[in-house]
């Protein structure tokens, strides 16, 4: 096995089981949903959602700790998706108003963790997450969390998909499409609120954002995007958190575990996206002939 | 003929597909569509005649239940909102992102997810009215395609194929014949007709008078507001065409309308 052992034995280690299962938890939640993120093209939604649940987290922590942390991150995910979901559907002016409500947000969330003494230290572990150090019951919180996310986009996977192609025609079809479309932010920000306490709140967006856009790299066809999604963001977040771990044990580098996961996450988007541009020189320019259609 | 018969007030004409009476449609505050009078029957079809901006579109949208509606009614079998089900849409190809990873035979399934309900995965039944419905528009042999990669024509077709797959009472056509070929033309028309004769209600919005001459018995005429609407060749009088496009140099020949500056169709 040699330089493959690590893959196991570093997670004889309880604290890295427990890294493990919210990640592996995590990956598969937010591959599914991020499959969604990427065919409704919500990406710019899905950032004004870590930015606004970050004002939840800070607040939640300054009162509670890390238990209060969670509360905090939930009021705040769900308020956020509601709203972003009203001011979308409004459109008066959707980007901008996005934009300034949530950079505001972020604003107010850096100012009550700045009254806290210790600011530099906490304000770091809400960006950047603490992995390495999560207990037991957040894992259950975050296990909880993410089934729950899984339920409400699972039970609406093939309905979302309707929905994100041909969105009047689901309303013809008889749908509500403002329903589906809460149904699919609360599950965002159901995502961000796990991944913020796992990955950091700066880092959500990669774990929400790269999955879906591997898999759309890497397959047309429709069902298998979510299995790859969620199969390749398992996959970056195990071998991401044994070379951190490798690096600071063994190498004497200290790679924080969040952003070495989203490294290899961003890495893997590369290499398929190498992948696929190759196949595409390959195969000719076959592909493409989307972009003109010829009548017959 | 109709089921819901018990649920219909008395007053309600029970044998319109679709009912709409001195209706006003609006996006915003002001009405964009004012004064819309006319009713479908089971197995009839009405063509939405008009220049663009006309509000064709936004009509469909109105009975669709897309935006507001500011005054009157509107009745889908009697019944407002519509039952789910009731409506086949039918939109314009251009809408739709030519890059989402959806096969031919997935986008004509979505005609059946109402039916099948949340959760469930599609039944052999379902399967087989897909594979009916391609072959219902001759795209038999094209069901494992890309939607994207298909033509315009082929794509119009496959979206009527997911209409038809839904088993709709009433059929709603934006646009349909924009960018068809003859061949893709004749395929439209004859499915049209089909599903006329299966009882099917049809409400299409199109600029071409071929197809109004060749399925429709009645015409709307739209300039904002309605112009005319009643049986095809009482409506389309040069005078009313040109009432409604607003040009007195409007010609109309055997197949267009004819509009400076507007080339043709």
């Amino acid at each position: 096995m040699g330089v493959l052992t690590p893959l196991i034995t570093a997670f004889d280690l309880p604290f890295m089981a427990r890294a493990l299962l919210v990640l592996v938890v995590l990956s598969l939640v937010a591959g599914l949903v991020g499959v969604l993120v990427n065919l409704r093209g919500l990406e710019f939604i899905s950032d004004g959602l870590t930015h606004a649940v970050f004002p939840g987290v800070a607040i939640g922590f300054v009162w509670g700790g890390r238990d209060g942390l969670f509360v905090g991150a939930m009021v705040a995910a769900l308020i956020a998706a509601v709203v972003l979901t009203v001011i979308v559907k409004r459109a008066v002016t959707s980007d901008a108003a996005i934009a300034i409500v949530f950079t505001a947000m972020f604003s107010v969330g850096i100012i009550v963790v700045s009254r806290e003494t210790n600011y530099v230290g906490q304000l770091d572990a809400l960006l950047f997450g603490r992995l390495l150090t999560v207990g037991p019951a957040e894992v259950n919180q975050t296990v909880v969390v993410c089934l729950i996310a899984l339920v409400m986009v699972g039970f609406t996977l093939k309905e979302q998909v309707f929905l994100a192609f041909d969105r009047e025609g689901t309303a013809a079809a008889g749908y509500r499409p403002l329903l589906l479309d809460i149904v699919l932010n609360v599950a965002i920000a159901l995502v961000v609120v796990a991944a913020s306490s796992a990955v950091g709140n700066l880092l959500v967006l990669a774990v929400l954002i790269v999955p879906g856009a591997v898999a759309r790299l890497l397959t047309n066809r429709l069902w298998l995007l979510f299995p790859v999604a969620a199969g390749f963001a398992t996959l970056a977040a195990w071998v991401g958190l044994t070379l951190g771990y490798e690096a600071s044990v063994n190498g004497g580098v200290d790679l924080p575990s969040g952003a070495t996961v989203v490294l290899v996450l961003v890495a893997g988007y590369v290499l398929a996206l190498v992948v696929r541009l190759a196949l595409e020189r390959i195969r000719g320019p076959r592909r493409h002939r989307s972009t003109i259609p010829v009548e017959h | 003929m109709i089921e819901n018969t018990s649920q219909v007030t008395p007053t309600a004409n029970v044998a319109a597909a679709l009912r709409v009476a001195t209706a006003s449609f609006a996006y915003g505050a002001d009405p964009t569509l004012t004064g819309i009078d006319f009713t479908v029957l089971p197995g009839q079809a009405v063509a939405l005649i008009g220049p663009n901006g006309s509000g064709k579109s936004t009509l469909l949208k109105g009975v669709l239940g897309l935006i507001t509606r500011t005054s009157g009614t509107v009745e889908v079998l009697g019944q407002w909102p519509a039952p789910a089900g009731y409506i086949g849409y039918v939109p314009q190809t251009d809408q739709l992102d030519p890059h989402f990873p959806v096969s031919l035979e997935q986008v004509v399934m979505m005609g059946r997810y109402r039916s099948l309900g949340w959760w469930r995965m599609p039944t052999k039944a379902d399967r087989r009215a897909v594979s009916e419905a391609l072959e219902t528009v001759s795209l038999g042999d094209r069901a494992k395609t890309r939607f994207g990669e298909l033509s315009g024509g082929q794509q119009q077709r496959g979206l009527l194929a997911r209409a038809v797959a839904s088993a709709p009472r009433l059929l709603l056509l934006d646009e349909p014949f924009n960018g068809l070929d003859q061949v893709n033309r004749d395929a439209l028309i004859e499915t049209v007709k089909r599903l006329k004769r299966q009882g099917v209600a049809v409400l299409v919005s199109t600029h071409d008078l071929d197809l109004a001459r060749a399925v429709c018995e009645c015409v709307l005429l739209l300039n904002g507001a309605q112009v005319a609407f009643g049986p095809r060749d009482a409506v389309l009088t040069l005078a009313n065409v040109q009432q409604a496009f607003g040009s007195a140099g409007v010609e109309m020949d055997e197949h267009t309308i004819v509009v400076p500056g507007h080339g043709g169709h």
